[in-house]
């Protein structure tokens, strides 16, 4: 099938510059800080580029201060870049914000748009006249949201009254009732228990595959990434570590698997000699090994671990992305060697 | 384009009225409260004034209508430009943000948050006005009527003009409240009085660094042919100005809020 | 609950209130602007309709100035935070804690208003610039004044106190609350001295009224308009009424806490 592919975001080298103000703590540090401040200056973006193409689901991480949030402000125009470029939809967005505004939505997970007081569908309505939404559009809109997120149960009451799971489902459908081309999603399901963050990801799904929307998440949820991104982009101290298909970078540096095995009977100090694997826990009669995929097969394992025991179950299991990523950071990589055929 | 903030700008007061609505038992409070506030202010001035005649020539009816005559210009503002004031909370909670991603101009959507916004105060003021009217038998002419019009929409736009200037200053620094209390009660405080009893700075600052003397005083003097008191002249004309003044104030906040959103934009402080 | 934990809060509240540094200096700003306009305004009543109630004008800029200095500490309104707590449901967990509440609060206000009387240093200093100040009259006359604010501060507080505890009962009471602020400052004599209220049944019922205790008798005992007779009485005034409002404040705070373990918030 042919599918005609669309640039719908280009960041050419973006980076962006802070001055950011020094605290003091303590009685005295509170006095002199009367008379005397201290600014630092802080590379909170520095060099990223990446293009999407119309229709992409892309997962956008980092741990926290990486640098996520800064280039989401840059991308829907509330901040200028220090230096570097980015096309959203064929609009500079800080050059033509209102323009931009018509076509995207955006969605800050802890700074809610609806307003406290008023019902959810009157925040709807104001919407609905800020982005001179069409009637139809509007009514249909409304209705696959309503039926999507099951808006009915609670469209009609203040704002202040909803759950913190109803509230961001309500915000998910204001952030969309404009058809906007990208959606930029900053942490979406923070807080929310896991049902509300199953509704919400349902909804990410679907609206990504039947409308053809491009999303970017920004989270700290790698789940939510896992169950709904093909693509990563990975951001740590502002620089661009990885970008490409979770796949791939579970290849890459997933390369450690843990083999768990259930012993009939009981032995003291279960061990195996075996270079590449290694003893991780044991708990009475279930041990558990890591092994560099690399290095050791599975079966080879299995086979040098059933001669010395009696073996009642055996489970090998890849590592979380979570993991993976976890790794990357705390190892302090240099982002080159990543990059390096990490593009696929 | 425009038919964008039409729409907006309608459905901003519909949300209002419903908000109002959903907490009434408040908003009777609040207008009870606005009572007692202008009525304590005038009180004061009328204890004051029960003990020391005149004010510069100025009896205390006349300082009451002075008050009054604020009340009006400054209520108008409150009336349509009270959220201004949310500017520094915007910035600081990250609420600016939103207003950047819209299609519409950040001062417009910032104007038009709903709230519990309605004109009670200045129906209040208008009362007032009407009781200080007839505390100094204004004698009522086409022209005067006039003059008290563009002293209302003046003074209103005078007093935002002030307010989107202090709230614009929030874009360099964050804690700006303490500030902008201050200049309220500058502005709250030194327009209760004769701006005659004022020294040549404070006179020269009213009238023409942050022109409150055009939201009452300089109309008053007109209207109540109190032009030359206690050794002080005022000509006549400067009371017609009020709209002029309060335009020219207006435009340089304006640019000067421009400045702040692209401060804003370049920092994201 | 030993008293130290106290000292605690109110060191803490201390170094709290210090943390916004624009805030300090514009309060000052604004009370210098305030002295320059009363002084001004004072000034300009006095040129016009001389000498009244036995209050010379150098006395009046005193008292003026004074009050907009005692407005710094007592504007503190630390009881302020129990009406938020009430109104989060938070009050639970305090109420649940080994510590007297309305204690607690008070030592947080002590706190903070022991940093707002350092504000009064060089708001005094400042002020002197624009206006003259008459010294104390005397060490004893200083000494006095002292305990009189003392006494007008608790009087100050337990009205607040009170005000917020209103809080359980109903939580649309902020407007109400202003209003009786406001009405305050007008009878305690913050806004004009009581004793140019017009004379007769008014002025003697201000002046008999317990919210005189804040600022009145303070003023008053300072600027002189109370003999060396008047001294004592004018303390006893006061003494009565701290007591009074402090029976009052903790009665009332006892009857909503007791409304929130019954009915739970």
């Amino acid at each position: 099938m042919y599918r005609r592919t669309l640039m719908m975001i280009r960041a050419d080298r973006l980076t962006k510059h802070f001055r950011t103000l020094r605290r003091k703590d303590g009685v005295l540090g509170t006095l002199t800080s009367l008379f005397s401040r201290h600014y630092e200056l802080k590379e909170a973006v520095r060099d990223v580029s990446f293009e999407l193409q119309a229709g992409e689901l892309v997962g956008y991480i980092g741990p926290n201060g990486a640098g996520k949030s800064t280039t989401i402000k840059m991308l829907t125009g509330i901040l200028v870049p220090s230096s570097g470029d980015c096309v959203v939809n064929g609009i500079v967005p800080w050059l033509d914000r209102r323009n931009n505004g018509k076509h995207i939505g955006v969605v800050f997970g802890q700074r809610t748009q609806l307003y406290w007081d008023l019902p959810l569908i009157e925040s709807f309505a104001l919407l609905r006249a800020i982005y001179s939404i069409p009637q139809d559009v509007y009514t249909r809109n409304l209705a696959e949201f309503s039926e999507l997120l099951n808006l009915d149960e609670f469209i009609r009451t203040p704002v202040r009254q909803l759950s913190l799971g109803q509230r961001m489902r309500g915000d998910f459908a204001a952030a969309m009732l404009h058809n906007p081309k990208v959606v930029f999603l900053d942490e979406p399901t923070i807080g929310l228990d896991v049902v509300a963050k199953e509704s919400i990801r349902g909804f990410i799904g679907r609206t990504n595959r039947e409308r053809g929307t491009t999303f970017i998440l920004t989270t700290h949820d790698l789940n939510d990434v896992e169950k709904l991104c093909e693509r990563i982009i990975l951001i740590d101290r502002g620089q661009k570590l990885y970008d490409g298909s979770i796949d791939a970078i579970k290849r890459r540096f997933g390369r450690n698997r843990i083999l768990t095995a259930e012993i009939d009977g009981y032995c003291a100090d279960c061990d195996i000699e075996m270079a590449g694997a290694k003893l991780l826990s044991q708990n009475g009669n279930r041990i558990s090994f890591e092994f560099d995929r690399e290095s050791v097969r599975a079966d080879e394992l299995i086979v040098a671990l059933a001669k010395q025991y009696e073996l009642k179950d055996v489970t090998v299991t890849e590592p979380a992305l979570e993991t993976i990523i976890r790794q990357i950071y705390i190892s302090g990589l240099s982002p080159d060697p990543l990059l390096e055929g990490a593009l696929p | 384009m425009a038919s964008r903030y039409v729409a907006a700008y309608r459905q901003f007061w519909r949300l209002n009225t419903l908000t109002l609505l959903e907490y009434k038992a408040n908003f009777f409070i609040w207008f009870a409260f606005t009572i007692v506030y202008h009525g304590i202010a005038v009180a004061t001035i009328w204890i004051m004034m029960s003990r020391f005649p005149s004010m510069n020539g100025w009896r205390w009816q006349e300082v009451f209508f002075l008050y009054a005559l604020y009340m009006v210009g400054h209520t108008l503002n409150n009336t349509f430009f009270f959220t201004i004031g949310e500017v520094p909370d915007h910035i600081r909670e990250g609420r600016f943000d939103r207003f950047l991603v819209r299609p519409l101009d950040p001062l417009f959507q910032v104007l038009s948050q709903p709230g519990q916004i309605w004109p009670d105060e200045f129906a209040i003021a208008l009362v007032f006005f009407a009781f200080a009217q007839g505390a100094v038998h204004l004698q009522w002419t086409a022209a005067g009527a006039l003059l008290l019009v563009f002293a209302g929409l003046g003074g209103a736009l005078i007093d935002f003009a002030v307010q989107l200037f202090v709230a614009t200053l929030s874009f360099w620094v964050i804690r700006m409240d303490a500030l902008r209390w201050v200049v309220m009660s500058l502005e709250n405080d030194f327009t209760r009085y004769p701006l005659s009893i004022y020294n040549k700075a404070v006179r020269i600052m009213l009238a023409y660094v942050f022109p409150f003397a055009f939201m009452n005083y300089f109309p008053a003097t007109t209207l109540l042919h109190k032009t030359s008191q206690a050794g002080y002249t005022v000509n006549p004309m400067l009371g017609w100005l009020t709209l002029a003044v309060g335009a020219v104030w207006f435009s340089a906040a304006y640019l000067f809020w421009r400045a702040g959103v692209n401060r804003y934009q370049g920092t994201g402080s | 609950m030993a008293y130290g934990a106290y000292l605690e809060f109110a060191k803490r509240a201390f170094s709290r209130e210090g943390t916004y540094r624009p805030q300090v200096f514009t309060h000052i700003a604004s009370v210098l602007l305030r002295v320059f306009l009363l002084s001004t305004l004072w000034t300009a009543l006095y040129r016009n309709n001389g000498m009244q109630a036995g209050i010379p004008l150098h006395a009046m800029i005193t008292y003026a100035t004074l009050a907009l200095l005692l407005d710094l500490i007592y504007g503190v309104n630390g009881a302020y935070v129990v009406r938020e707590k009430i109104r989060e449901g938070s009050i639970a967990i305090d109420l649940m804690r080994p510590i007297s509440v309305p204690l607690y609060v008070f030592a947080d206000t002590i706190g903070q208003t022991a940093f707002a009387a350092l504000q009064i240093v060089p708001a005094l200093a400042l002020s002197l610039l624009l206006v003259h100040v008459d010294a104390p009259q005397s060490a004893l006359h200083f000494g006095v004044f002292l305990v009189s604010v003392g006494l007008g501060f608790i009087v100050n507080f337990a009205l607040d106190m009170m005000m917020a505890t209103v809080t359980f009962w109903t939580m649309e009471i902020f407007g109400v609350q202003l209003m009786v602020q406001f009405m305050t400052s007008l009878l305690s004599g913050a806004l004009v001295p009581l004793y140019f209220f017009p004379q007769g049944v008014l002025q003697r019922l201000a002046l008999s009224s317990p919210f005189a205790a804040i600022y009145n008798a303070p003023l008053s005992i300072y600027i002189g308009k109370v003999g060396d007779d008047g001294l004592l009485p004018m303390l006893g005034f006061q003494l009565i009424w701290a007591v009074v409002f402090g029976l009052a404040a903790f009665v009332l705070w006892r009857a909503g806490e007791r409304r929130v373990v019954i009915q739970g918030g």
